[in-house]
């Protein structure tokens, strides 16, 4: 067991750097002072994660701006804290002039349902800050060894009971918050608390969790947020229009290391049923004092929960669980999860209120080949829609009354936003991707740069084959770590290299089974090469399979073990 | 070191020497030596001049550098510190003590920043026997090939001939204490020896201009890919050592374009090798043309002396010869030779040096802004920067050193300031890297400025380093363009007045270069506006302040 306290010889240096910050403080108000560099100390590099930053630099121009003698071109991604993914039509106009003064202009919709703008150089952090927290924004706890942005299904036609759910989001994301006023000293200029006792921290202690933590709600039977992707997941338990409870879901996760046998991903495991708010809670405060407790601090590459959990043995895991909650588990309830989707064009909820989810490819909200941030800053200026964000990276205008659904639809109209939904191919639509290249320092190859282009060329061959409207999912990442859910994929790409990827076939379609890494270091031709004779096979027989992934799954002899 | 016959006498007593007799006289002398009773031209000290060479991905490889640089340095090592995406392979060849700090990447892999290194190293099959190198490897254990990049460099250079002073050291993602240790034996490994007699050989300085060839061996524009500037850095090598301090500059002659040249010969019709008098001398009239004349922007008189040859009737403006021939054609070629002996001769253009020849003896550097202006609605450029700036590598280049004796670095006791915005910065690189080298114990301060931080912050990675191992005591910046407000060097002087004014007042000398007006100007009102205001003069008085200062040459200005 590794309860490590700190003192202990082999912590890794995170978490040194964690212990002695002062409540993320660190030396952070000198390496912001610091005119000679737009970079931070090192140590604070590891610290602004914890406010919802990271420094990154633009790895294109790493050569050129060695030469020229200029250090690498830093910037940092700031990354909103939005418990469920939700903006007024105020905030995203505030959100729309902040990309534009502040960041690449890009504003970027992640898989956790939040928003990060890119490119912020140093000296714009605080005025940056200082201009969401106008809107009551904040990036607190967005990155880092903390609970992340917390997830919840995102398209209120989804259940009567969806805005009961909806706010458990925000309880969650209260309940994990650290304590430290650190964020508001250093980027908004307030004036520290008078005494340190205001900011004692019974949940993250001074060593805050070993790893990221992420916690998402699905609402069946969609599982749009991948909630076996998450450390804890919340699955709702809604019987006639009455929410019962939600079965408790843990240890999911899915990064690992290239060459790293020791790590992988997995899904969660569903332990039990909690019926009160205030059990419920309890119980993911409990597993997260367990995980701060027992996870490994001495090996990153061994600290999520997940890997707590099999060390430990579920069983073991839960009743300690229980212990400290005070109180047993129910039996889990029984659920069915039939789709993994988001529900793109016009919908209306009970209320009789419309939605509309707009397809943005991989998230990024810009004016390129349509010019959707102006559309959308368009329709947020006459103050009918909310905006409402899917763990698949699109967008939904929401909560519309019906008198007010002609005007949105007219702009959506006007710039050609209904047409660019409805002509993206169903695999284009449902596909993922993650940052990548030329920012993430992650990155070994390209991302969100790059998938598009590949699926223009897979669409020729679902054409071919008659499956250009089997909603075949496929996800890209740029490293193994997952951002992407590549392993939750029937088609995964994982990259290895500048132009390689590892591919991964054979997950289902609701996010229930991982994908298999079937081919290492493949490049685009050998992708197309490999998929071709896959995917005539699959509609060869696609009468007797639900979904390409299980057609692989069940015909183990097509692929390499 | 010895003499011929003290050396044939040495060795024929060599000779006659068994091997263990050999071994017990070599103990012995040693012990002589360390007993201090013996008798050296100076006092023997440890001399530790060595370079740290770093490959870095995430920036620990760059951290420890700089740690082991000042480290050193506050021993009175002479240390050089680059980065193996910067450093020039050439340039390994003299190095004598290589000390080498090398991550490893992916699969074994040495960082992207350091490949280009590597690669050099892979491939190369020069011979460094004189080399003393050693190797600190950065690593992490739970990858399968354990700082293999580290490994690679290290058999490399044992395979090329060099000494490898340690075996490889190996340090994990926990590296700090392990490489402490380490560079602790590595600065005592160094060897003892008597120091040489002086670090740059007194040598006659002649009279008159000397010119100079050299070759072009590097030229980059400094400024990053969103700037609205062009300013190049240009590295001149030459075959013999060039004589010249920090403060001098480069001079030389502009060739006019060949397109121009050709253009106008061209239009008049005349043999480009007919031979014409000038200045008591023939040259062809190509020569001129091309090597001599000021074709550009001619004077008002010359214009109006070739209107009068050719009876033209032309407005007194200023115009290029090529706009002249063209819209006032020739009318016969015995016009044009007796025009041509009115055109003055190019003057020398000057340009700041900033290298120091402390740090290398047959190279020199210059800071270039590619001048562009509009003339006759078109957009052009100066002639020199154009050419300079247009320099290919191994393209040759005449110059010769201009003295600038009133702009020379005090005793190396003295602190200095340094206000040199824009390509102001050249001759303050020349001090810095002078100072640096020789360890000058005064207290240096920058103040640099330009549109923007991002594109325009020249040698901002030296500067740094400078900054990290204490060779740069401050640096202010002012970044024009970054804010909504127009903000200058003078205005981040004035907010750092006191300091100022303490710094002039402990005999601090002052150095100003770049542009004569506004900038220079400016900084002289922000001067006097602190000696009002920290000094407690009134306003004549400071006036009268700045001009004793510059009279007793505390305050000195290269402006142009």
């Amino acid at each position: 067991m590794s309860n490590q306290k700190s003192g202990e010889p082999n912590l890794t240096s995170v978490e040194k750097i964690k212990m002695k910050s002062d409540g993320l403080r660190g030396s952070l108000t000198d390496s912001l002072k610091d005119e000679l560099t737009g970079a931070l100390r090192e140590d604070d590099q590891s610290l602004i994660k914890h406010h919802g930053m990271y420094q990154q630099d633009d790895r294109d121009l790493r050569e050129e701006r060695a030469q020229k003698k200029l250090e690498w071109l830093y910037s940092y991604m700031i990354r909103l804290r939005l418990p469920g993914g939700f903006l007024s039509p105020a905030q995203w106009i505030a959100l729309h002039h902040i990309a534009g003064e502040h960041s690449t202009g890009v504003i970027k919709i992640t898989t956790r349902q939040t928003i990060q703008l890119h490119g912020i150089l140093k000296s714009h952090l605080k005025p940056t800050l200082k201009a969401f927290a106008i809107q009551r924004l904040d990036s607190i706890a967005a990155c880092g060894d903390v609970n992340r942005n917390v997830i919840c299904s995102a398209h209120p036609k989804q259940s009567r009971v969806h805005e009961e759910v909806f706010q458990y989001a925000d309880k969650i994301s209260t309940l994990a918050l650290p304590k430290t006023n650190a964020y508001y000293e250093i980027w908004l200029d307030r004036e520290s608390l008078t005494s340190k006792e205001e900011e004692k921290d019974p949940l993250y202690q001074d060593r805050y969790l070993p790893r990221k933590f992420k916690i998402a709600i699905a609402i069946p039977p969609n599982n749009d947020v991948d909630v076996y992707a998450n450390d804890i997941g919340l699955i709702a338990v809604i019987e006639n229009d009455k929410l019962l409870g939600f079965n408790l879901a843990i240890g999911g996760g899915l990064g690992a290391t290239h060459g790293n046998k020791d790590t992988y991903p997995r899904l969660a495991t569903v332990i039990g049923f909690l019926d009160t708010e205030e059990k419920i809670l309890k119980a993911i405060y409990e597993v997260m004092t367990v995980q701060r407790d027992y996870g490994n601090r001495s090996d990153r590459k061994q600290a999520r929960l997940k890997y707590t959990i099999d060390k430990m043995g579920i069983d073991q895991f839960k009743s300690q669980v229980e212990e400290r909650c005070g109180f047993k588990f129910e039996p889990a309830r029984d659920f069915q999860f039939e789709e993994r989707t988001d529900y793109f064009g016009w919908h209306q909820n009970h209320e009789g209120k419309w939605y509309y989810t707009v397809f943005v490819e991989n998230g990024r909200v810009a004016d390129e080949k349509r010019s959707i941030k102006t559309a959308l800053y368009e329709i947020a200026k006459t103050g009918k829609a909310n905006f409402r964000f899917t763990a698949n990276q699109k967008v939904i205008l929401s909560d519309i009354e019906p008198g007010d659904k002609e005007a949105v639809n007219q702009i959506l109209l006007d710039y050609d936003l209904i047409e660019h939904t409805e002509d993206a191919s169903p695999i284009r639509r449902n596909a993922v991707a993650c940052v990548a290249m030329n920012t993430c320092p992650l990155a070994l190859a390209e991302g969100q740069r790059y998938l598009p282009a590949l699926i223009g060329k897979i669409e020729p061959l679902l054409k071919k084959y008659k499956l250009l409207q089997d909603p075949i999912s496929i996800r890209m990442t740029g490293c193994p770590n997952g951002c992407g859910r590549p392993y939750l994929a029937e088609i995964g790409l994982v990259g290895t290299s500048y132009g390689h990827y590892n591919l991964h076939l054979g997950g289902d379609r609701l996010g229930l089974r991982l994908n298999e890494k079937m081919y290492e270091n493949v490049n685009e031709e050998t992708i197309l090469n490999i998929l071709d004779p896959l995917l005539k096979k699959y509609a060869g027989s696609k009468k007797k399979y639900k979904s390409f992934g299980d057609f692989i799954h069940l015909n183990p002899a097509l692929t390499p073990t | 070191m010895l003499s011929e016959g003290r050396l044939r006498a040495l060795n024929d007593f060599i000779e006659k020497t068994s091997k263990e007799e050999l071994i017990w006289i070599n103990g012995y002398i040693a012990g002589l030596i360390s007993s201090s009773g013996l008798k050296t031209s100076e006092a023997a000290t440890s001399q530790k001049k060595f370079t740290i060479l770093y490959g870095t991905d995430t920036g620990n490889s760059k951290k420890l550098a700089l740690e082991f640089t000042a480290a050193a340095k506050k021993q009175g090592a002479k240390v050089k510190m680059a980065g193996m995406d910067t450093y020039r392979t050439e340039d390994l060849k003299q190095e004598k003590f290589l000390c080498i700090i090398l991550s490893t990447h992916g699969d074994g892999d040495p960082p992207p920043s350091a490949k280009k290194f590597y690669d050099y190293l892979m491939d190369t099959s020069t011979w460094y026997p004189e080399l003393e190198f050693a190797v600190l490897a950065l690593g992490d254990t739970s990858y399968p090939y354990y700082c293999k990049a580290g490994d690679d460099v290290h058999q490399r250079f044992v395979a090329l001939g060099a000494n490898a002073v340690f075996p490889v050291q190996k340090c994990d993602v926990d590296y700090q204490d392990d490489a402490n240790a380490w560079y602790q034996t590595y600065l005592n490994s160094f060897p003892v020896e008597a120091p040489k007699e002086a670090l740059v050989p007194a040598k006659k300085v002649s009279h008159g201009k000397k010119w100079y060839t050299g070759i072009i061996q590097g030229n980059t524009n400094l400024n990053g890919h969103t700037s609205n500037k062009e300013t190049h850095h240009i590295e001149i090598r030459t075959l013999e050592p060039i004589l010249y301090e920090p403060g001098d500059s480069l001079g030389m002659i502009p060739k006019n374009k060949k397109s121009t040249v050709d253009r106008i010969l061209q239009m008049v019709h005349i043999d480009p090798m007919l031979s014409v008098p000038y200045k008591g001398g023939g040259h062809t009239l190509l020569h001129l043309l091309t090597n001599v004349l000021n074709i550009s922007f001619l004077k008002e008189s010359q214009v109006q002396k070739y209107a009068d040859l050719h009876e033209h009737e032309i407005p007194k403006i200023r115009m290029d010869l090529i706009d002249l021939v063209r819209l006032y054609p020739v009318l016969h070629a015995n016009l044009f030779i007796e025009f041509i002996t009115h055109l003055n001769e190019q003057t020398p253009r000057l340009y700041s040096i900033c290298s120091s020849p402390r740090v290398r003896e047959f190279e020199m550097h210059i800071l270039v802004s590619k001048n562009t202006f509009t003339a006759m609605n078109e957009v052009k450029y100066g002639l020199a920067s154009d050419q300079l700036s247009g320099f290919e590598e191994s393209s040759s280049i005449d110059f010769y050193i201009h003295k600038n004796k009133s702009f020379r670095l005090p005793s190396p006791e003295t602190d200095i300031i340094m206000i040199g915005p824009g390509t102001g910065i050249a001759p303050m690189r020349s001090f810095l890297e002078d100072r640096d080298a020789i360890g000058a114990e005064g207290k240096n301060w920058l103040l640099f400025g330009e549109q923007h931080f991002t594109s325009d912050f020249f040698y901002q990675t030296e500067i740094q380093q400078y900054a990290s191992t204490g060779s740069l005591s401050r640096v202010d910046l002012a970044w024009s363009r970054d804010q909504k407000e127009k903000y200058y060097v003078q205005h981040r002087m004035l907010e750092k007045g006191k300091e100022l004014y303490e710094w002039i007042q402990r005999g601090a000398h002052v150095y100003i270069s770049g542009t004569r007006s506004p900038m220079s100007e400016d900084v002289e009102k922000a001067w006097i506006d602190i000696f009002y205001t920290h000094g407690g003069k009134s306003a004549p008085e400071s006036e009268d302040f700045l001009n004793e200062l510059k009279e007793s040459g505390q305050y000195k200005a290269d402006v142009y």
